[in-house]
């Protein structure tokens, strides 16, 4: 059990690093992009800090429209020929354009609001159709061997 | 004993006087199966038919009488060689079944004509009964009781009498039978001459029941007549040493005496001597006659003997009275004992008072100072022991101690049990007299519950295979009685002890049903006019069955202990009933298909399934009419269908069970399968968020690539 926390404990530690180490070389080599994306994928961010859900499945539904949100902003910045800090601010601070990235984060968050109700209700229909289902072949069953079938049921069961 | 010997007897004729005042009226019944036609004969007289014989009911023929049955003339209708005479038996005694089988239709020297007998309607009873058909012999009776003796001169005795008799004694020894009906007024001149004698009839009621007390050896004479037993031949020698003495005196010897005073002077002093004490025998005749009537059976005269004597030879001689005599008496209630057989009676006979001395040990001692008999005080001894052992029901332990001490002062006598007096192999004809004489079988059931003849078996000495044949019936009989379902019981021990027992169920009792064959005619009979919802086996055709049928029942029995359990029941007496049409017919009981079919209700319950159950009603009425209940018990005996049915209905069960359960899973799982769709919902939404990112980075890098 403490080897297996461990070894997540290792995993997390090691995904962490990454990320940070990431984070410092795409800081170094392109700093519009650095920009950009730590603007775009804040909501992203404070998922990631605030999410307790098993496997963080809130944090990466969110990830994922938000990364959705973000991505032309950042294709259209590397579009341009030099890419510069002012640029990619001038590009970023655009009400349209944090609209549209924080509004995909927003859809990923009712996303993730809305599935579980949606398989609950899934889940609760194909219960009652299974019930149907038997509830009918037992009247079938008694239909066939009348009484004493359920004399025996009652007997069996007290 | 003896006087409620004589009140048997008293019954008996009681009722067959009554029978005989009743008027002949012809009876709606008499033309059943051809037999019991009633009509006016040529002569005018009424006459029944009763298979190869016309018998006139207002000609009888009191010569020819047998004790309580009474003989009419007959009239052979297929051969006219002579006369005959039927001989009608009380239906409340049983008939002889083994001797009736060797006698019929067979010449025996020295022994009436049996031509033949029929079970048949008789209008004087109205009711049915065995009637015996005999040829009449050429003369009278030898012995006319009230007239003037037809003298035998003595030196013809042996050649008249005893020759004859002999014959049938042997004949009927080789079969392993015994007369015991052996008598000077049961016998009759052969020819009108004179020349030779027949013995009459033997079969018409148990052994022994018609002979009068002083033929019966000591050992029997002290059981009820009901219950003398089959004896053997010995005992059947002993009644033709008594026969030749009443041959010789003109009269029956100490007639004068009454019975209880005849067993009295037997056990005192010998059969032989009490004979001659009263008596005044042709020197001739001395010898065969202590011979014959000598008390121990070891030493009694046999073939040999009574040949050596019939060739003029000496035999050897005999001690006639065997039995040891006290030094000093035991009195028990106020009489005085000198032998251990007279004791033995006088207990019997004082049954409450014998046992004060039977308790403090008197008898004990009588018996190992007065006679000087170590080993019977040594039983006595162990006998007074196990009484101190017994539980709470005190009484009956000393009914029980009583009763092994009168076995242990006569171990060859007859059981004795309060009023209950019969020989071992006598048990059967008299639980059946006790029975149909309205004295219950409770004195029987009292008897062998307490398991006293198995106390008598033990002091039988040495090694006789009639006494391991009769031990072994005897188990048989104290399982029979312990149980209590139907199959079971008195009835059960009634008809394996007494193989002519007609069958006593209310239902049929009046058919005189002596052999299974007859059984389900009787019934089918019964069931034209049954209307109530009883059942056509009760307790005594189930024994009835049980007893006659070859075939195997305790399946059908065992099922017959559990009324409740409605469905075994009926399918037990359905089986019980198609067994016997099965193997004795008839093919079509019409009548007693649709009784049954009425009955088979709970039987259908058999099947599971509604449409076999459906199916197997609607096949009911259509078998009912052909009247076989072989095909109805198969309609719900199908074994191969009731498995089939079965195992369906047992994975009906599974299926069923196991639907409810999952239904109860089911209902019951909302909260865990909210759980569920929680996490499902979130990883799928995870998932379908992780996709559309990536298919929005795919666009867009292929729409920025063209």
């Amino acid at each position: 059990m403490s080897k297996r926390s461990g070894g997540t404990r290792k995993k997390s530690a090691f995904s962490g690093l990454s990320v940070v180490v990431s984070a410092v070389l795409l800081f170094m080599v392109a700093l519009p992009t650095f920009i950009t994306l730590t603007v775009g994928l804040l909501p992203s961010m404070m998922a990631f800090m605030f999410d307790r859900t098993q496997g963080r499945t809130m944090a990466r539904c969110i990830f994922g429209l938000n990364f959705s949100g973000v991505a032309p902003y950042i294709l259209e910045l590397w579009q341009q020929g030099e890419q510069t800090v002012g640029a990619a601010t001038q590009q970023i601070f655009q009400p349209v354009a944090l609209s549209i990235m924080y509004g995909a984060a927003g859809l990923g968050w009712l996303l993730f609001l809305a599935m579980p109700p949606i398989v609950a209700n899934v889940l609760n229909l194909s219960a009652q159709r299974r019930v149907s289902e038997l509830r009918k072949s037992q009247r079938d069953l008694i239909k066939t061997w009348g009484d004493s079938l359920i004399k025996e049921i009652d007997r069996s069961g007290s | 004993m003896a006087q409620e010997a004589e009140k048997q007897k008293q019954d008996v004729s009681d009722g067959a006087d009554d029978r005989d005042a009743a008027t002949a009226a012809p009876s709606a019944d008499d033309a059943d199966e051809g037999q019991g036609k009633e009509g006016p004969p040529p002569g005018g007289g009424r006459h029944v038919e009763i298979g190869n014989f016309r018998v006139f009911s207002d000609l009888p023929l009191p010569e020819f009488d047998m004790g309580n049955c009474k003989a009419y003339t007959a009239d052979n209708l297929r051969r006219d060689d002579g006369g005959a005479f039927a001989l009608v038996a009380d239906p409340a005694i049983p008939t002889r079944y083994d001797m009736l089988r060797f006698l019929t239709g067979i010449h025996l020297g020295g022994q009436i004509d049996l031509l033949d007998y029929e079970i048949a309607h008789w209008p004087l009873f109205d009711r049915k009964t065995m009637v015996l058909f005999y040829a009449k012999p050429g003369g009278g009776r030898v012995v006319v009781p009230g007239e003037k003796q037809r003298k035998i001169d003595e030196h013809d005795f042996a050649k008249v009498v005893v020759e004859p008799l002999m014959s049938v004694m042997q004949a009927v020894a080789d079969k392993s039978l015994t007369h015991r009906n052996i008598r000077a007024d049961n016998l009759f001149f052969a020819d009108p001459m004179g020349e030779k004698v027949v013995l009459g009839d033997c079969c018409c009621a148990p052994a022994g029941f018609n002979q009068p007390i002083v033929y019966e050896t000591a050992s029997r004479m002290t059981a009820d007549p009901a219950g003398r037993g089959l004896g053997s031949v010995l005992d059947d020698l002993y009644a033709l040493g008594m026969t030749i003495a009443a041959l010789g005196v003109g009269h029956t010897p100490l007639e004068k005496l009454s019975e209880q005073d005849i067993i009295d002077l037997k056990l005192a002093k010998g059969s032989f001597q009490a004979v001659v004490a009263h008596e005044k025998l042709p020197l001739i005749l001395i010898e065969p006659v202590r011979g014959l009537l000598c008390d121990d059976p070891d030493e009694r005269w046999g073939f040999a003997e009574l040949n050596a004597w019939i060739d003029g030879r000496r035999a050897k001689p005999v001690q006639s009275n065997t039995e040891r005599r006290a030094a000093r008496s035991q009195n028990i209630s106020g009489k005085d004992y000198y032998t251990a057989r007279a004791l033995a009676q006088g207990i019997s006979k004082n049954w409450v008072n014998s046992l004060a001395p039977l308790r403090d040990g008197s008898v004990e001692i009588w018996l190992r100072r007065g006679l000087a008999d170590n080993e019977r005080a040594k039983y006595m001894s162990e006998a007074i022991r196990q009484m101190q052992w017994a539980g709470a029901d005190k009484r009956a332990a000393e009914d029980v101690l009583i009763s092994k001490s009168i076995i242990i002062l006569d171990p060859t006598g007859a059981i004795r049990f309060k009023g209950f007096a019969a020989m071992v192999d006598g048990l059967g004809s008299m639980l059946s007299y006790d029975v149909q004489h309205g004295r219950g079988p409770q004195r029987f059931a009292d008897v062998v519950v307490r398991d006293v003849p198995s106390f008598w078996f033990g002091q039988q000495g040495g090694f006789s295979p009639d006494v391991q044949k009769l031990q072994q019936v005897y188990k048989n009989l104290r399982y029979y009685v312990k149980q209590q379902s139907a199959g079971y019981g008195y009835e059960r021990c009634l008809y394996a002890m007494v193989r002519n027992q007609h069958c006593l169920s209310p239902m049929i009792e009046h058919d005189y049903i002596v052999d299974i064959s007859q059984l389900l005619p009787a019934l089918e009979k019964v069931a034209e006019h049954i209307s109530d919802d009883s059942w056509p086996v009760d307790r005594h055709i189930a024994a009835f069955i049980a007893s006659r049928l070859e075939d195997d029942v305790e399946a059908q029995l065992v099922a017959l202990q559990n009324p409740s359990d409605e469905v075994e029941y009926s399918r037990a007496i359905i089986s019980m009933l198609a067994l016997v049409q099965w193997r004795h017919g008839p093919d079509n009981l019409h009548h007693l298909s649709h009784w049954v079919a009425r009955l088979m209700e709970p039987a259908v319950k058999v099947f599971h399934s509604k449409a076999r159950r459906e199916r197997v009603e609607a096949e009911i009425p259509k078998l009912a009419k052909r009247g076989n209940l072989v095909e109805l018990y198969n309609l719900i005996n199908d074994e191969q269908e009731r498995r089939k049915d079965q195992t369906e209905f047992i994975s009906a069960v599974e299926e069923y069970s196991e639907a409810e359960s999952e239904v109860f899973d089911l209902e019951s799982s909302g909260p865990a399968r909210l759980e569920l769709a929680e996490k499902v919902g979130q990883q799928a939404a995870a998932f379908a968020s992780t996709m559309i990112a990536l298919l929005t980075v795919s666009a867009m890098f292929l729409m920025h690539i063209w």
